[in-house]
C-alpha cells in the first residue's frame, strides 16, 4: 500500500475525519499512530484496558481503506499450524492411496530397488507444494493482492514461543516455509496487534512495533463517541451519564466500565425512555455497566454521592 | 536538529528508558515524516517509537517537556527589584526620550552607570562589550545563545554529580566574560560610586541565570546517571551494611530484579497439543487397514512441572538479611508458578498464604512476628519434613536461606539427607562468607554435604546471579 493510492491516509487530520465518518471517534494520538504505521510500514501494538476500542480501531481502518480484515485471535497453545499454514495431510494421504496404482506403471521396467527409488526422485516433492498448503490467517494476509489489515488480537494470551514466530512477519512481511521457501507479501498488510497487558510482551516484538496506549477517554471525547454511536439520546442525559461513568472509574473496582459498556448503557437507557438519571434507574441498570457482583454491591451505597457530586 | 534528537535519546537512556539503535533510526524516520512544526504531534509520534510501556511513556513526556521546552532565560526578571528603581529608570527614559525623540539604545542606560563610565575608561570598555550590551538591553535570544555556546565549550553535558554544579557555573561565567563585570564592581566599590548598585544587580542576574541553566542541564543529563551509580553501589553492598535510609531503595531494586527475572523466565511451559505429524505412528496404526492411513497421529511434547520449596531463616542472627530474603521470596512467588514458602527460627511453618493474601510489607511483618526467635535447625527440619517431605520428588528444588548456626543443637542430618535424596536439587544460600562456614556453632560444612549446590549470598548481585542460574536449571 502506498500513500499516493490512498488519499484516506494522507495526513493525520484526514485520518481523524475518515474515522469519524465511519463512527469511530478517536483522539489525535490514535490518528497519528495509524498515520505513522502506514508511512513507515510498521505494525502497531495497541495496549489499553479492555473495551476502549482496540479491536474496533483495526476494524474501522479496514472499512476506511476498503480492504479485507484478517483476524487472528490468540490463545494459549496457539501454534504455527493454526496461525501460519498447515499441510493438508488428509489430502496428501488420500492422494497417495489414489496414486498407488499409478506407482506400478511408473516403476514398470525398473531394475532393483535403487533404480526404482531413482525414478521416484525425479518427481520431486509434489506432495509438498502450494496445492497442499492450507493457508492460515498470517499466510492469508500475505497473499492478498490489494493488501489487508491483519489484526492479531490479544497477543498477550499467546505463548512466548508464538511471539518469536511473529517476528519475521512483522519486520519483513514474509514467511519462511521450509518445504517451499520464502513467501513474500504481495502487498504488505497493515498490522495491528492488541494486548491487554496480562503479561509483558518481549522486547524483540515491542521493538518492531509502534507502541500505542489507549487510555479511557476524556469526558468530551466520550461524549462525542456516545453522540456518534447513540445519536438519539438527548444531550443532557448524555452529559449526565458520561460524568457518572467517569466518576465510577475513579472508584476501586474489579473492572472499570469501558467505552463499550458506556455505549451499551446509553442504548439501554434509551430503550427505557429515560431522560434523566435517578437513583432507582441507575441501580436497576447498573448490571449493564458493572460486570462483577462485588462491584455492583460496592457501588450501591455510593450511588447517591456519585449522582449528586458535592460540587453541584 | 538531528543531533538534537540524538541528544534527547541520550537523555532518555540515562533516565532508564531502553532505546536500541534501531529505535533511534525509527525515531529519526518519525521526525522526518511528521516534521518539527507541530510539537504535540511530534511528541506523540516519538513516544510511540521510543516509549514501550506506560511507565516509560510518563518518563518520556517529562523528559520531552524538559528537553524541548527550555524557553529563553529571562534576564529582566530581577532587574527591577524595587519600585523606586523602576520609577527612576522610567523617569530617565522619558527624559531622554523628550530630548531626543529617536533615542538610540544608549539613552536607555541607567544614568548612574553612564556617568560613572565617563570617569573610567575600563568601565566604558565594559559597557561596550557584547555581554554587557546584551544584558543592558535584555536581549534574551543572544544571551541564551551565548550561554548555550559557553556550556558546550566547557563540556556541560558531561556533568555527572551534583557537586560539580558550582564548578560548571563558574566555568560558564568565566567563558561568558563575567570577570570584567566583577573587576568593574570592585573598582566602583573602591570609588564608592552610585553606579555600584545597578552594576551589581546585572552581575547577580547573570549569575542566577547561569546557575539555573546549569541546574536544568544537570537535571536533564545527570539525574539518571547519579541514580544508576547509586543502584550499582547498592546492589554490590553487603545487605547488612546498607543504611536504613536506603532500605526502600533496595526494596525497589529487588522488585526490579524480580521483574527482570520474571520476564526472562516467565515463559509458560505447556503441552503442545498438535505439533508435527508422527509419521511412524500414523503408518503403524494404518497397518490393520491394509496400510490405509485413516487417522493421523501427532507428536506430543512432555510437560514437566517444576516445583520449588523455599525455606527461609528469620532468626535474630540473620535478622539483617531476613527482610531481604523474605522480600525476595515474595517476589519469587510472581516469577515461578509453584513456590511454597516456609519460614522458621525455633519452629517452622508454611507462609505461602501470607504472601498470597497480603501486600509485601504486611506479609513480612506477619512472618517475622509469627516465626521470629532463636534458631533451632533440628526441630525446624523436623517440622519441614512433617509438612513437605512427602511432596518432595524428582522435580522439586529446595532452596534454603540461612546461616546454619544451630546454637549447638542437633543438626538432624538424617532429615537433611532424606531431603537431598528425594529432591532434584537442594540449594543452600548462606549470607555468611565462605570462610566463616563451620566456625563456632555453624553447621554449614555438614549441611553442605547434603546440598547439590551451596553458595555465599550477601548482596543483590549474587542473589540475582544465583536465582538466574536456578531458574535456568529448573526449566
Amino acid at each position: 500500500m502506498h500513500t499516493q493510492d490512498l488519499p484516506q491516509l494522507a495526513s493525520v487530520e484526514e485520518i481523524e475525519a475518515g474515522f469519524e465518518a465511519h463512527g469511530y471517534i478517536c483522539s489525535r494520538k490514535i490518528a497519528t499512530a495509524v498515520f505513522l504505521a502506514f508511512q513507515l510500514r510498521k505494525p502497531v501494538l495497541v495496549e489499553g484496558p479492555p473495551g476502549v476500542g482496540k479491536t474496533e480501531l483495526a476494524k474501522t481502518t479496514a472499512t476506511l481503506l476498503d480492504v479485507p480484515l484478517i483476524r487472528l485471535q490468540c490463545y494459549e497453545g496457539l501454534d504455527e499450524a493454526k496461525a501460519l499454514y498447515e499441510w493438508k495431510y488428509g489430502k496428501q494421504l488420500l492422494y497417495t492411496q489414489v496414486l498407488k496404482e499409478k506407482l506400478g506403471d511408473l516403476l514398470h521396467g525398473a531394475k532393483g530397488l535403487a533404480e526404482s527409488v531413482e525414478r521416484l526422485h525425479q518427481f520431486g516433492d509434489i506432495f509438498y507444494s502450494e496445492e497442499f498448503l492450507e493457508p492460515r490467517p498470517l499466510l492469508k494476509a500475505m497473499q492478498q493482492d490489494k493488501g489487508a489489515i491483519l489484526l492479531i488480537d490479544e497477543v498477550d494470551k499467546s505463548d512466548y514461543e508464538f511471539e518469536s514466530l511473529l517476528l519475521e512477519i512483522l519486520s519483513d512481511y514474509q514467511i519462511s516455509i521450509p518445504e517451499i521457501g520464502t513467501v513474500k507479501a504481495r502487498t504488505s498488510p497493515m498490522v495491528f496487534l492488541t494486548s491487554n497487558n496480562t503479561r509483558d510482551i518481549s522486547d524483540a516484538l515491542k521493538r518492531r512495533c509502534l507502541h500505542l496506549y489507549i487510555p479511557f477517554p476524556s469526558v468530551e471525547l466520550e461524549e462525542r463517541i456516545i453522540c456518534s454511536r447513540v445519536p438519539d439520546i438527548n444531550e443532557q442525559l448524555r452529559h449526565q451519564l458520561v460524568e457518572f461513568v467517569h466518576s465510577l472509574r475513579q472508584l476501586d473496582l474489579k473492572k472499570a466500565p469501558a467505552i463499550s459498556e458506556t455505549i451499551d448503557w446509553a442504548r439501554s437507557l434509551l430503550l427505557l425512555h429515560a431522560d434523566q438519571l435517578d437513583e432507582q434507574l441507575v441501580s436497576d441498570t447498573l448490571n449493564v455497566l458493572l460486570k462483577f457482583e462485588d462491584d455492583i454491591e460496592a457501588t450501591g451505597p455510593e450511588l447517591r454521592s456519585l449522582l449528586h457530586p458535592p460540587g453541584n | 536538529m538531528q543531533s538534537n534528537l540524538l541528544n534527547f535519546i541520550q537523555v532518555l537512556r540515562s533516565n532508564d528508558v531502553r532505546i536500541s539503535p534501531a529505535e533511534t533510526l525509527d525515531a529519526v524516520d518519525v521526525a522526518a515524516t511528521l516534521g518539527y512544526a507541530d510539537r504535540s504531534l511530534l511528541r506523540d509520534g516519538l513516544a510511540m517509537t521510543l516509549a514501550k510501556t506506560p511507565e516509560e511513556e510518563v518518563i518520556f513526556l517529562e523528559c520531552f517537556q524538559r528537553f524541548f521546552h527550555q524557553g529563553l532565560a529571562d534576564f529582566a526578571s530581577g532587574e527591577v527589584p524595587a519600585d523606586d528603581a523602576q520609577a527612576q529608570s522610567d523617569a530617565d527614559e522619558t527624559a531622554a526620550g523628550d530630548d531626543q525623540p529617536g533615542g538610540a539604545s544608549e539613552e536607555q542606560l541607567p544614568s548612574p552607570l553612564e556617568s560613572a563610565a565617563a570617569d573610567s575608561p575600563q568601565l566604558q570598555a565594559l559597557l561596550e562589550s557584547t555581554l554587557m550590551q546584551n544584558l543592558l538591553q535584555n536581549d534574551r535570544n543572544q544571551l541564551t545563545l551565548a550561554m548555550n555556546r559557553a556550556g558546550e565549550r566547557v563540556g556541560l553535558q558531561q556533568i555527572q554529580m551534583f557537586t560539580q554544579k558550582g564548578q560548571y557555573t563558574r566555568k560558564i561565567l568565566d567563558e561568558l566574560g563575567e570577570a570584567h563585570i566583577r573587576n568593574a564592581v570592585i573598582e566602583l566599590e573602591r570609588a564608592d560610586s552610585p553606579a555600584l548598585v545597578s552594576l551589581q544587580r546585572y552581575r547577580d542576574i547573570l549569575r542566577e541565570q547561569v546557575r539555573d541553566y546549569v541546574e536544568r542541564e544537570y537535571l536533564l543529563q545527570a539525574k539518571g546517571k547519579t541514580r544508576q551509580f547509586m543502584d550499582e553501589v547498592l546492589s554490590t553492598t553487603r545487605l547488612n551494611n546498607i543504611e536504613h535510609m536506603y532500605l526502600h531503595k533496595v526494596q525497589e531494586l529487588i522488585r526490579k530484579m524480580a521483574r527482570k527475572l520474571a520476564s526472562r523466565h516467565s515463559r509458560k511451559r505447556r503441552q503442545l497439543k498438535r505439533g508435527q505429524l508422527d509419521m511412524g505412528k500414523t503408518i503403524r496404526k494404518g497397518i490393520p487397514n491394509e496400510g490405509v492411513m485413516f487417522n493421523t497421529y501427532w507428536r506430543r511434547t512432555r510437560k514437566e512441572k517444576p516445583q520449588i520449596l523455599a525455606v527461609c531463616d528469620v532468626s535474630g542472627s540473620v535478622a539483617a538479611y531476613a527482610k531481604f530474603l523474605l522480600l525476595f521470596l515474595y517476589s519469587l512467588q510472581d516469577v515461578l508458578p509453584k513456590v511454597r514458602s516456609f519460614a522458621f527460627s525455633s519452629h517452622l511453618g508454611e507462609v505461602s498464604d501470607y504472601f498470597q493474601q497480603h501486600p509485601v510489607e504486611k506479609a513480612i511483618e506477619l512472618v517475622n512476628w509469627k516465626y521470629g526467635g532463636a534458631t533451632d535447625y533440628g526441630s525446624s527440619l523436623m517440622d519441614f519434613a512433617g509438612l513437605a517431605l512427602d511432596d518432595i520428588n524428582s522435580n522439586t528444588t529446595v532452596i534454603i536461606l540461612g546461616d546454619a548456626r544451630n546454637n549447638n543443637g542437633d543438626p538432624r542430618m538424617d532429615i537433611m539427607q532424606s531431603i537431598y535424596q528425594r529432591s532434584r536439587q537442594v540449594i543452600w544460600l548462606n549470607p555468611e562468607s565462605r570462610r566463616a562456614w563451620g566456625t563456632g556453632d555453624s553447621e554449614m560444612l555438614r549441611y553442605q554435604s547434603a546440598c547439590h549446590f551451596s553458595a555465599e549470598c550477601n548482596n543483590l548481585k549474587q542473589l540475582e546471579r544465583i536465582i538466574d542460574q536456578l531458574l535456568k536449571s529448573t526449566r
